[in-house]
């Protein structure tokens, strides 16, 4: 599975990665990562039999781990609701009750038809 | 207010209800800020001014200048503009500012740069010509191609459908005869108190269009009521935040503040047209729209607003809250709004050159003739398209002299194998800059002239707009 794994700036030095390969005898294999001014993102594919443990492993490395996120919509969102009609996947939905945006990135396809309508430009693809 | 009605009728509503608050957040493309810099040591008289990049209008005193949301950063175009700035402004962020001057006596400097955030500035008065349209047009698409527009990126074949505004939230919508909303009206601005100042630019109150021109002070507002934004291949705009208050005086303003969505009808066009002409496909009703489908032509399409009704909402939440804590004081109009003006057209003294005046003679054939027989027919005509037609002379495909010559290289032996059978083409009364425009986005070099039925009338080739362009000559008239 995909995960998209968050490291504070405090963080960023250490192998945390090379540690949970070694731990759990899992390949991880890495497919973007990004380091900027408010820490690190690495995006990485988890073998499925491994996830559980790989993930509790990086937890407790004090690593923040979100599932399955092929995109994500970002705060500029002002909840226009404009990506919903562009989506041929209903990646994205809109809440009629909370009037808001909400982005299902397991179901998206990357189609990259949503991030250029977007007024904000709100919406990040990990490609 | 709408429940209330509902329940207990008119009567009653207009004794319990004080004040409705109504809100809208979406793109105003008529939106700046009046900015005042203070003076440099040695002073400058300033000519010409970026901020960010983004160059803001300056033909006032020294050092103040207008920055208008829709300017783009010639670096940055359609992600960076105006309404980027502003919002940068309203963050608290810095802002580079470069300046040129030509040199005075008494202002001698002819150039500086430097950083400022909107603290250091004097004035940052946000004043915008025309917002807050009291209902607008929704869109959709016709072409087979995708279109980018100011009414945001629309599918082909009628993919999907925009429309802006809050519908029932709506301020003008709620005050339709403008009661109580005119010159001098205090309303929420941006996450500040702003004002009233006139009717906007475009007002059209006879059909229901009425706009406001607006001011506020810069300095109270938030990022998050005020947002630049872009639209892909259109431009760079600034969301806005407004709301109004609307006193209930009588029974008719409680009425006309129930309205409810299943009551406003707008008209549903077809932004594939390229003129201000546009057909109205159909009337829709913002309830459908809210819906998230409407229905065209027998099919379901996608339609989703370009404003939040999110924020629209949460703008009527706090007004009503700063109201109720004595924070926001209503003011009654120091002048009614026109009610009696309409939004005309350009006067245009020039006719507008039209595919039907520069179009040549189309060469045809159809579609049994072979291949050598229109390579002769293009060798002879001196063209480089040839049209393929039917009986009724109606448009089947198009080849070019390198399709021939391709044929001919390849052994290709009919017309059906070589020709182009999705082709672009333009209607007798589009302008040539529509047909330019064609031409450059499909990079293709000839569009054949067809009627509504698909019959062909004649060319246009980009030899002939070329030549037009290129003798100088005015294409006007």
């Amino acid at each position: 599975m995909k995960a998209e794994l968050k490291f504070n700036n405090k963080r960023i030095a250490e192998p945390i990665i090379s540690t949970v390969v070694l731990k759990e005898q899992a390949t991880i294999n890495i497919l973007k990562a990004h380091v900027d001014e408010t820490g690190g993102k690495v995006f990485v594919e988890i073998p499925d039999d491994k996830a559980e443990h790989v993930i509790k492993a990086f937890k407790d490395l004090g690593v923040e781990v979100k599932l399955e996120i092929l995109a994500e919509i970002t705060e500029d969102c002002i909840h226009c609701g404009y990506c919903v009609t562009l989506c041929p996947v209903e990646a994205i939905i809109y809440d009629k009750e909370s009037l808001s945006v909400k982005m299902i990135g397991e179901k998206c396809i990357q189609c990259g038809r949503c991030v250029d309508a977007c007024p904000t430009k709100a919406i990040k693809i990990w490609r | 207010m709408k429940e209330l009605i509902k329940t207990k009728g008119v009567k009653v509503a207009a004794k319990e209800v004080d004040v409705v608050t109504t809100g809208t957040f979406g793109a105003m493309c008529s939106s700046g800020a009046f900015l005042n810099f203070g003076h440099s040591d040695p002073p400058i008289k300033i000519e010409r001014l970026t901020i960010n990049g983004v160059e803001a209008y300056h033909g006032g005193a020294a050092v103040d200048c207008y920055i208008g949301a829709t300017k783009m950063d010639p670096n940055r175009p359609f992600e960076y503009g105006g309404g980027h700035v502003i919002e940068d402004l309203v963050s608290g962020k810095e802002v580079e500012v470069e300046a040129r001057g030509y040199g005075t006596d008494c202002y001698p400097r002819k150039y500086i740069k430097t950083e400022v955030t909107i603290h250091d500035l004097n004035q940052a008065i946000l004043c915008n010509p025309r917002n807050c349209y009291q209902r607008y047009n929704a869109a959709t698409n016709g072409r087979n191609e995708v279109i980018y527009t100011y009414m945001g990126k629309l599918l082909p074949n009628y993919g999907n459908a925009s429309y802006a505004g809050a519908g029932c939230l709506n301020p003008l919508t709620n005050d339709p005869d403008y009661e109580t909303i005119g010159v001098g009206t205090r309303i929420f601005l941006g996450g500040g108190i702003g004002y009233v100042i006139g009717e906007g630019t475009q007002h059209d109150p006879k059909n229901g269009f009425g706009t406001l021109m607006v001011k506020g002070d810069l300095k109270q507002m938030s990022p998050k009521l005020l947002k630049g934004a872009s639209f892909t291949r259109y431009g760079t705009t600034l969301y806005v935040g407004v709301g109004i208050p609307i006193p209930i005086l009588n029974e008719g303003l409680a009425r006309k503040t129930g309205i409810t969505d299943d009551e406003i009808e707008i008209n549903l066009l077809d932004y594939g047209i390229p003129k201000m002409e546009r057909p109205v496909l159909k009337k829709v009703k913002y309830s459908e729209l809210k819906s998230g489908k409407i229905e065209l032509n027998e099919k379901e399409i996608p339609a989703a607003p370009l404003s939040s009704l999110k924020k629209a909402r949460e703008i009527t939440y706090i007004l009503k809250k700063w109201i109720e804590k004595g924070e926001f004081f209503l003011t009654a109009p120091v002048e009614r709004l026109p009610k009696d003006t309409v939004f005309k057209p350009m006067k245009m003294t020039r006719g507008v050159p039209l595919a039907r005046f520069i179009m040549e003679e189309a060469v045809t054939c159809k579609v049994y003739e072979n291949i050598k027989d229109v390579a002769k027919k293009i060798v002879e005509k001196e063209v480089n398209h040839i049209i393929i037609v039917d009986e009724e002379n109606r448009i089947v495909g198009l080849v070019t002299s390198f399709d021939i010559t391709k044929a001919v290289a390849e052994g290709a032996k009919t017309l059906p194998e070589i020709m182009v059978k999705q082709v672009i083409t333009t209607l007798p009364d589009e302008s040539i800059y529509s047909c330019a425009r064609k031409l450059e986005k499909h990079k293709i070099s000839a569009l054949p002239v067809i009627d509504a039925n698909g019959k062909v009338l004649g060319m246009v080739t980009s030899e002939r707009i070329s030549a037009l362009i290129g003798k100088g000559e005015n294409i006007e008239g």
